[in-house]
Order: structure tokens, then sequence, then C-alpha cells
């Protein structure tokens, strides 16, 4: 057992995971924080995606011990507390997700990626998320989420909290 | 109050209600749960394709600390009652049923094979505990192919069958074969082999089993496409009531026909719990999914076709062989499927099925998504070959061959009866959308340059439900269930057996039953996943926006007219004279009557209430698809193959279907694009791979390779104006259709490409080396 | 797929790393980004009683430039390569692999000296390090020793690292004025390993080929270094007979393994396709430089 002391989601945390334990498994078991998705354990699949220190990473990939003194995001935390962010409401008018499975996976590499490549085309936005798998939607509806967030994100828009679509935002 | 507006949701594509726990990661999946308790299972796996097990010594893992139990497969067959199959029985299957236990006794069947359980503190511990187990295996020859599965020689799986035939030869004709093929001027032969490949949800199976030894009592938290199934096979396993099992499902990662009711690894841990009086849990990981939750498609077919010269299809004499791996699964069904829907949309004269279906050392075959599927992949493919033949345009022979639509309509070889089939309208559409002059000009000025693009179309039909028949209403599929009820708050809430894995059903069933009631969408609910509380229903087939969309219409029709009878008695009007919309019951002519559905509901609950009176504002639905229809379309790949690495891109994606009225577009374009890409996966990327000696080689993700965003185009989609068949319910089932059709398209459309090179191909799986060995071979003459 | 049972130590000093190396020998794995070795343990294919994890030596983190060579410490960041000016200006075959290499989230944790000690011979690191002649900076208990890349590359997955050894730093040279490079590869999808991939550069010095290096990955156990056919090019002028004739030269004597993916003689097919593309890339970009 190793004694550790992170922040995950803002909050400081601590654990005594042992050495073997993935992140994933930390965050899932110890934390609580079952939003972060085990889909293959072998680092292929993207499921476990989180943010350690500013940067998308495989969770499954890390040990949790490896993560002693980092700032650790996870799905939970991406948005303002109960709330839904400019990238997951973009997803969410755009019905980007079925089974909902791959979706904190994705939600984070897509939120990194847009950080560092707000401007991305949907060329860029396929490649940064390829290495993310999701075997019920063929992926453009999410592509579109991402693009539709993008967009928004440059034009500062107000989120528009009514359940019924217009015509442009909930098409995939 | 204002004036009320009409609202209209079906037929919108409203925001998912799943969507916010969905996107902050408060979706509850099976993995999520954690019970007070609770233990971890894994499985002792065999090294070995077929092997008898000459002992099994878990003593040294009952020693590792942490470890609370190992459970041999002896021990497990004392605590469970002996079955079969619980899908085969649900089914009806009335063929060879083969014996076997939970967990391997006497020999495993493939790799894989679970051998024993460990049950510990955490499923680290639980997997060196597995370790520390040691089998003693007897090497027995692997049946590795369908060919030795055949030879009576070969070693038999299951000893009570006596050999490897999971279901007999049996051969059926429709029409008047011999003649057909004897006056045709063309007959034509083809081998064509569909390759093996698999689900892969995301998230694999799982469950947790919670066993309350005070009263004897199951819960079982399931992956499941039917709570229900679910609860009845775990039932029968442990030998108990099933009013004593409880199944309860949350948040489902995909199935795609996989999790269907309970594994033999689910039903293990169950009666592992019910052993410790703990809850113990069962999640796969991938390399278990990958290798032992199932697989399917791995077919192969003799067809010849009877043909005239001007390009009509005549005829169709299949063989069929199919690959059922080993423990059942649905493998041995199939083949009444496909024959049923082989002749698709088109005019045949006649047509020859025969099959058989074999066992061997390899992962049970599961339904996966349009288990049928190869018809259409045989079919599609047998125009194509046919029109290159005779050199006709692929578009043109479809459009020759496709029945047009009648009254009484074109009925198929098989006797189903093609009413309000669009597969003409189709084809017509994909020329629209597709400019077929322009890409031939294109294609010819690439070749110029040594780049190869192709074109490919194919159609199909698929049942979803299919037309009324007498037989409609009977079965595992037959008649759909639902309860309606007005609940004191005012919201309406919908039990049904469905079990969404992604289907979306919470929404979809809340826009139709809130146009149909008259509240908003928001005032609707959709309740789903406990045996408790919801009707018997399963997800599958392509069935729910028929048959569920349908008792929910009608049922909150019948829901209305009952709030609307108890309202008159509150309102002293006539139930003719009230109206209910936007959440308001009001005298028809007089606004300001209107009171709140909630003040009704709350009235209602707060009687007595004479006799003459119904205060009990719920129904108990059933719907029997009413007249049903058929859903299809046609689809068409542009692709671009690299002939000097195989390496193929698909360019272009379009699909025109038809699946009937929609309810949620969005989510009928997401079903259609889900499926596509499994189609686009199967044919460049996708195979469960053995080994000659029964080994699996496709057990991790770098080997079995999923289509990411950077393999699946954008798919264009177009929806035909549909033929209504009944008078209120429209809609089609869209979950299947996309994988059914995608295979055959793609590879017509890599023939295409590579027509210069004189290749035709005759089998499913196109990986890169394969490509390059058809350009080889179709150069030397082969 | 849990990882068993292992021990862990996260020394903070290089001494401290290598006396566990010497205590430990084979028994011992170093874990720096963990994107290949974890993987391995996942699977229990890989049984190691000690983790020495590597992070937290700051020293073995850094890109420098002295002597005409970039040196990279051996666990810096496979994204901060892919970021460095540095990099991109004086090692450009380096620059143009590395957003090769798997998906971002992967290169957020995998090194260049995890990658180069795991020494896949289909992964992109090894293919550069071998064309370019780079050098692999190692410690023991003995002491130091430089070892160059064609001495590196021993077998499937292994290197002439000893087991009590440290790899601290590799060295790659600058390249020379009016190289042109490429790294071209055949992979199943976007970002997998490559089915074949070819590091290439070539200087040209008024329009003739001066220096030629071609390295291939996945045609072996070990990355490949395709002499004959630099010796073809060297004093040529680049045209599309040339690269056919050396790519030609290239594959010819290459036996690589068959796999899932493909038969031997698919990859042989695609390494002359990798070849003549990656020549003509190399060539083109040279031609551009030099304009």
């Amino acid at each position: 057992m190793v004694d550790i002391t992170l922040s995950v989601n803002g909050a400081a945390c601590t654990g005594s995971p042992e050495a073997r334990k993935t992140l994933a498994d930390f965050l899932r078991d110890d934390l609580n924080l079952t939003g972060t998705h085990i889909g293959c354990e072998h680092g292929v699949c993207g499921a476990c995606t989180v943010i350690v220190d500013g940067r998308a990473v495989r969770s499954c990939l890390m040990l949790a011990v490896q993560a002693a003194g980092s700032e650790v995001t996870t799905i939970e935390g991406l948005a303002p507390d109960g709330g839904l962010g400019t990238l997951q409401q973009a997803m969410w008018d755009s019905h980007s997700f079925q089974c909902g499975f791959c979706t904190p996976g994705f939600v984070m590499q897509a939120a990194a990626f847009l950080s560092g490549h707000p401007d991305a085309d949907e060329q860029q936005i396929r490649e940064a998320l390829s290495g993310n798998i999701c075997r019920c939607t063929g992926y453009q509806s999410i592509i579109d989420g991402v693009l539709l967030a993008a967009q928004r994100n440059r034009q500062g828009a107000t989120v528009n909290a009514d359940q019924r679509s217009d015509n442009g935002s909930n098409r995939g | 109050m204002a004036a009320i507006a009409a609202e209209r949701y079906t037929g919108a594509s409203i925001k998912r209600s799943e969507d916010p726990r969905i996107l902050t990661g408060a979706g509850r999946y099976v993995d999520d749960i954690k019970l007070p308790g609770m233990l971890h299972a894994a499985f002792v796996r065999s090294p070995m394709a077929h092997a008898r097990v000459l002992s099994v010594d878990v003593s040294a893992a009952r020693e590792l600390p942490g470890v609370v139990a190992a459970i041999t497969g002896a021990e497990m067959e004392a605590m469970t009652a002996p079955g079969p199959d619980a899908l085969m029985a649900l089914m009806g299957w009335a063929g060879p049923m083969p014996e076997f236990t939970l967990l391997a006794t006497d020999k495993v069947r493939l790799v894989g094979d679970p051998v024993a359980i460990v049950i510990a503190e955490s499923r680290y511990l639980a997997e060196d505990g597995c370790e520390l187990v040691e089998v003693e295996y007897e090497d027995l020859p692997p049946v590795v192919d369908a060919a030795f599965a055949l030879d009576p020689g070969s070693p038999p799986l299951f000893a009570n069958l006596g050999d490897n035939i999971a279901r007999p030869h049996s051969r059926h004709e429709f029409g008047d074969v011999s003649a057909t093929f004897a006056g045709a001027d063309l007959v034509a032969d083809f081998h064509i082999d569909v390759h093996r490949h698999q689900n892969v949800p995301m998230e694999g199976r799982g469950c947790v089993a919670s066993y309350d030894a005070d009263p004897g009592f199951m819960t079982i938290y399931a992956a499941t496409q039917s709570v229900h199934v679910t609860k009845i096979a775990v039932a029968m396993r442990l030998g108990m009531e099933p009013d004593k099992v409880r199944a309860v499902a949350g948040d489902i990662g995909g199935s795609f026909g996989l999790k269907i009711g309970a594994s033999r690894e689910e039903l293990a841990a169950a009666a592992a719990s019910r052993h410790l009086g703990r809850p113990v849990k069962w999640v796969e990981d991938r390399g278990e999914n990958l290798t032992a939750s199932g697989q399917a498609r791995e077919e192969s077919f003799d067809v010849r076709a009877a043909v005239s010269n001007d390009g009509d299809l005549l005829g169709l004499d299949v063989k069929m062989v199919i690959d059922t791996g080993s423990y059942p699964g649905m493998g041995a069904m199939v083949p009444d499927i496909m024959e049923a829907m082989l002749p698709g949309p088109y005019k045949l004269a006649a047509m020859g099925f025969e099959s058989t279906a074999v066992t061997t050392n390899k992962a049970c075959y599961v339904a996966y998504r349009g288990p049928w599927a190869s018809e259409t992949f045989v079919r599609e493919r047998v125009l194509d070959l046919i029109a290159k033949d005779l050199g006709l345009d692929p578009l043109e022979i479809r459009l020759r061959n496709a029945a047009p639509r009648t009254d009484p309509p074109a009925v198929m070889i098989t006797g189903r009866p093609l009413v309000g089939v669009t597969s003409r309208e189709s084809l017509e559409r994909v020329a629209q959308l597709v400019d077929f002059p322009g890409f031939r000009r294109r294609q010819a000025e690439a070749r110029a340059q040594g780049r190869y693009l192709g074109i490919g179309v194919a159609t199909f039909i698929e049942a979803a439900p299919g037309p009324r028949t007498p037989e409609a209403g009977t079965g595992p599929m037959g008649n759909e269930f639902m309860r309606l009820r007005l609940e004191e708050d005012g919201i309406v809430v919908l039990f049904t057996g469905q079990m969404p894995h992604g289907q979306s059903h919470q929404t979809t069933l809340a826009q139709i039953a809130a146009d149909e009631f008259g509240v908003p969408f928001e005032q609707v609910r959709v309740v789903v996943g406990d045996t408790d509380v919801v009707p018997f229903g399963l997800t599958g087939g392509s069935r729910s926006a028929t048959m569920t969309g349908g008792v929910a219409l009608h049922g909150a029709r019948q829901l209305k007219a009952k709030v609307l009878d108890f309202a008159a008695h509150l309102m002293e009007a006539s139930a003719q004279d009230l109206l209910l919309t936007d959440g308001h019951v009001w005298v028809r002519g007089d606004p300001a009557s209107a009171i709140a559905v909630s003040e009704v509901a709350r009235r209602a609950a707060s009687g007595p209430f004479g006799a003459d009176v119904d205060a009990k504002l719920e129904v108990e639905a059933t719907f029997d698809g009413g007249e049903g229809g058929w859903s299809g379309g046609t689809h068409c790949a542009i692709v671009d193959v690299d002939v000097e690495t195989g390496i193929v891109t698909v360019e272009r994606y379009v699909a025109a279907e038809d699946c009937g009225a929609l309810i949620n577009p969005a989510v009928v374009e997401g079903q259609i694009r889900g499926g596509v890409a499994q189609g686009i996966g199967a044919v460049l990327l996708e195979r469960s791979a053995y080994a000659e000696d029964g080994s699996f080689q496709s057990a991790t993700f770098m080997d079995y390779l999923m289509p990411t965003a950077c393999d699946v185009p954008r798919i264009e989609i177009e929806h035909l104006e549909t033929v209504p068949l009944d008078a209120d319910v429209n809609f089609r089932g869209v979950g299947e259709g996309g994988m059914i059709v995608a295979p055959p398209t793609v590879v017509n459309a890599i023939e295409d490409a590579l027509s210069p090179f004189g290749v035709r191909i005759y089998e499913q799986h196109v990986p890169p080396a394969r490509i390059l060995e058809l350009i080889a071979a179709a150069d030397l003459g082969g | 797929m849990k990882l068993p049972p292992v021990e862990y130590e996260a020394p903070t000093t290089v001494a401290d790393a290598i006396d566990l190396l010497a205590e430990y020998q084979d028994e011992a794995s170093v874990l720096a980004g963990g994107q290949s070795l974890i993987p391995l343990l996942a699977l229990r294919l890989a049984r190691p009683a000690m983790l020495i994890d590597i992070n937290g030596i700051d020293e073995l983190s850094g890109v420098s430039v002295t002597d005409g060579r970039v040196a990279i410490g051996a666990t810096t960041r496979e994204y901060v390569a892919e970021e460095s000016q540095t990099v991109a200006d004086t090692v450009p075959l380096l620059a143009a692999a590395l957003p090769l290499i798997g998906h971002e989230a992967i290169r957020s944790r995998g090194t260049i000296g995890g990658s180069l000690a795991h020494a896949d011979p289909a992964a992109e690191l090894p293919a550069v390090a071998r064309a370019l002649d780079a050098e692999f900076v190692v410690r023991g208990p003995a002491g130091e020793r430089v070892i160059p890349a064609a001495q590196w590359f021993e077998a499937y997955l292994t290197t002439s690292r000893q087991p009590d050894e440290l790899l601290l730093e590799v060295r790659f040279p600058a390249a020379k004025q009016d190289t042109g490079t490429s790294f071209q590869e055949v992979a199943r999808r976007h970002g997998d390993f490559a089915i074949v991939g070819l590091a290439a550069s070539l200087v040209l010095s008024g329009g003739v080929i001066s220096d030629a290096r071609l390295a291939f990955a996945g045609v072996s156990d070990v990355p490949v270094r395709a002499a004959a056919a630099e010796d073809l090019l060297v004093g040529e002028r680049p045209s599309a007979e040339l690269f056919d004739e050396a790519a030609r030269r290239a594959t010819e004597d290459l036996d690589p393994p068959a796999d899932l993916h493909g038969s031997s003689d698919y990859r042989k097919t695609v390494a002359a396709a990798v070849a003549r593309r990656g020549l003509r890339a190399a060539a083109e970009n040279a031609a551009r430089g030099s304009d």
C-alpha cells in the first residue's frame, strides 16, 4: 500500500492503494467516482480517459500511485456543479451518444483537445478522437457535438436550455 | 388560461432524457454497483480448445488471503439445477439439445471455457486466486472448422449429441426449383463465405447477484436485453421459484444481441452468491468478452442462381453451413430466418434452401444485430456478380428484379407479403442522390492515374416487425405489453419490459405518450428494468418502434379515455366534451374550465368514490403490432482502394431508408449510422480469428480491430416517404438494418474498384492483405 | 485484466534507481510512461517482482542541444518532444514521426526513453533512432556507456541494456542543411502500430543525393536499416526509376514476420510501396528546403 494525496475535481483526496491498482480502479472503487468507465484495460478504447495535470490520459494505463500530487479531472468534475458545460450541452443538442458507456472518455478527450485546438476542423477532430472507440453511433453525432461546442465557444453563445430542438442543432 | 398550443413531439428530434446523466458520469452501469459485503468473481478459463478435464485443484486458491471461495464445476453442478440454454428454451427450440454444465466438469470445449470460479474481496485478488488453481487437461483433437465438424469421425463436443451436428441437414423448396433452373438461360454457381466476427459492446457482460438467505430471495442486477428473461433463467438454473427472484437493470453499455438473458458465467455468479449468502459481482474484462462471450456470422454458402439473359433472377438454390461454435446460442435457429428472408424484395420464381449447423471448439454463436444478415450479403453479392456476367448496371438489375408494389401485394416465394415495401423508391432515390454517370467519369480518370475508386449498392428489407400474419402476437417475439398510470403528481408513467441499451426508449416512448395523452414531454416518465414493476418484454429484433411505440400510443389513448371519464365526474361534463391538451383537461369551447391533469390525479387518489366511478387511473395495454410492415432501403458506398497496400477508404456513404413514420429522426439516424459502422468494421477490420489448434488470436483490441472515427465517413441519410399501413402505428424498426446491408454495399464497391483487375469477391472480410491476394490471383487468372 | 502483485519503488535519483536495478536485475521492470508496460502487466504477460518508477527523477527529463546533437532525457514525454521547437528545428525526422505514435493520450504519458527501451520493432521511434544512428546513454553500477543504435536493438523487445543499467538519454544528430525527411506508415487504422513504416532522410547537395538514411519499422524483430538501398541512392539524382530500384533493393532480402494482419509477402510488398513513397516525400521535402 502506498499513501497518496492528490487533487480530484478540485478537492484534495487521500488514499492507500496497492501499487498495482490503476488510476481508473482507484477513481471508481476508492473514490466512488464511477463516471470513468473501463472498456479494455489495455489502453486502446479510451473509455477511461481523464485529465491529469492538464493532459488527457488513459487512466487504465496509469497507476494510482503515479497520480500522487497531481490534479485529476474526471467527467464528474468537468462542468459547474450539477450543470452541463458547453461541450456537454452541445453533445446533448447533437444527440451525440446512445448507450453512454464510451461517453465519459470521449467527453474528456474532446475537452482536452478543444482546449488546445479551439479552431480544429472536422478532420482534425476525427483524428484526435480516433483513439476512442464507440460501438453505437458511427461517430458522426459525436463529431457534430464537438464541432458545435467549438463554434459556441467561439461565439460565446449562451446555452439554450429548452428541451425542444430546433432544426439545426439536433440533427446528426 | 391562454390559448393552448398543440405540441407535437413525435417526428421531432427531441433531446434525450437519458443524456444529462450520461454526459455527467451519473449513469449507473452494472460495474458501478456496490453493495455492502459485496465480493468479486473471476473465472479460471481453459487454455485448451478441446480437452478432457482430469482434475481441478482449488486448494491453493482457497488459501490465498482475500479469497473467500473457489468453486469447481462439480461443486457448481451440485448447487444448481441442470437445464437447457435459456434462450433456446425461450425460443422453443426442438432440435438437438446439448447437455452441459455451467462450469466445465468433464471437458472443456473452447479456449476460455470457464472451469472454476474464484470469489474474493476484490477482482485483483480473485484473478490472483485463479492463477493458483491447477487444472490437469488431456488434449483432444480440436474441431475448428465446419469441414471437420461434418466429418462423423470428428470427436463430438457433446457426448449426448454423439456428433457435431447442432442442427441436422434439412432442405426446403419453394416453387418449382428444378423446372426454374432447367429453363433458365444461365445458371451461375458461387461459393460465398461470411467470416466470424462479434458484437463487442463497449461494456461487457456482467451482473451483481445478491442472495439474501433470509428470506431466501435473489436480486440480480443485470446487463441484459430483458430483465424478465434474466429472472426466468436465474430461477430455472438455481431451482428457485420465480417469485423469489428479482432482476434489475440500470444503464447498459450496449449489447447488439449479446446480453440476452443469463450466460453460464452470470448464472454461476448467482449460484455463488446464494452459496455464500453475500452479493457477488462478476463483470467480464475485454479478454473474456472477445474470447468467450460469443461470436457470430461464421457461415458458408454454395449458391446456384438461375438467371435470364436480361438479368431476371429466376431462382436461387442455396446450401448453407453455419458454424455455431461450442455451447448453445442461437446459431441453430438462424437458418430458418435466413431462409425466410433470402428472397428479399425480389420476384423469385423458385427457391431451394438447405442448411446444416455444426458445433466446433469456438465461442458460441450469439445473436448479433441482424443475425440473419448473411442472406442479404449473399443475395446482394450474387446480383452484382450476375450483373457483371451479363454486362448490366447494379442499379438496373435491382430495379429489374424488385417487385413493384401491387394490390394485392407481391408475396415472397417464402410466403410473406411485400406489403408497403419501398425498395424500388429507395433504389431510385439513391440514383438521384448519387451521380452515377458522374462517378463513372471520375472513376475512369482516376484509373488513368493509377487510383482505384469503386461504387457499390445493396438493397434490403427487414421484418421490423414484418407484415401482419395470422400468427402475429404469439411467442416471445409476440405481443407487447405496457402498464400506463397517471400518478398523483400528474406524471404519466409508462412501465415497459423494454430494456434500452442505447435505443433511447426513455425519450421516444415519452414522445409518443405525451402526444397521445396530451401532456408536455417532461410530464411523462418511462420506467424500465425491474421485474417487480415492469411487464414481460425484450428489446431485440428491431421490434420496439412498432410494438412498444404502438402499445404506448394505444395505451396512452386508453389512459386518456379513463382520465376523461373520471374528469367528467369532477367537471360535471360529458366525457365527449372534454379535451386533454398541454397537461390540462378542459371543456371544449371553454378554456377557462381547464384544470391541471395533476389536479385530476390528486382528486382521483383522494377517494372513495361510488361504484360507478373508476378512479384507478391506470391501464394495462397490449398491442399485437397492428398492420405491421417492412423496413428497408438501399445503401450506396464509394470507396478508394490503394492497390499497393490494400488499404480501403470509404469516401462516401449514402442511405435511402424507409422505417415508416419516424418517432425521433436523430435516434433513427444514430441507429443507422451505428449499424453501418459495424458493417464497415466487419468488411475491413473485424475478425474473430482462430488458429488451427483452436487457440484464439483476437483476444485484445490490438488484434480485434474496431472501426474508429477515421474509418467511418459522414453517412448521408434520406428518409423515404413511407406507405402507411395502419391507422395509427406506422413506426417500424431500424435497429438492425444498417448492419444488415452495409457489408454487401461496401464489398460491392470494393469489387467495382478492382474490376480492372478482374477481381471477384466471394467473402465478406477483405482486409488489406486479402485485397492484394485477390488482385494477384486475378492477375494469374485464378 | 488486473495487474499481478508487484513491489514498487519511486526513486528520485539516478543513483537510487541503479541501486534498485543492481539488486533486482531482470526481476525489475523500469516504469516510465507505462503505455507499453502496463498493458503487459494487465495481461499478466510480464511478471516483474519490482516496478522501478523513474518518473520522479527530474534530471532524466528534458531536451537540450550540445555538440550538434539533440539530447532527449529518457523520461521526456512524447508530447513534450512533439511540441519542442528544438526538435522540430534540429531533428525533423523525429518531429515527423512523433505525431504518428498512438493517440494524444498515449503521448501524454509515453516517453522517448520508454519507447526506445521497449523496442517494439513496429513502433516509430526505433526506426527513427536506427535511421539517424542515435546514441543511447546508459549508466549502471560499473559506470556509463554510450551505445550506438546499430547495437542497441538486439532482438524482439530486447535491447543491449543490461538488467542493472538505466537509460539516461538518447542523442540524435542535428539534421544537416538541405535535409529532407519523411516518416511513412501503413497502418490498419489511424494511430495503430505500423504494418510497415519507413523513416527516411535524404540530403540533397546541388540536386544530388549526398546522404541517404532509411530504416523500416515492422519488417523484422528489430528496426532495419536499408543499407543496400542507401548505397544505391548516394551520388544519384532523385527520380521515380531510382526510387523504384531503391525500393526493390531495400526489400528483396527482407523476411518479415507473418501475423494476423498479413503474410510475410504482404509486408514485403507494402514495404516496397512505403519505400517508394517515403523516398519521394523526403526528396520533395529536401528540394523544398533548399529553395
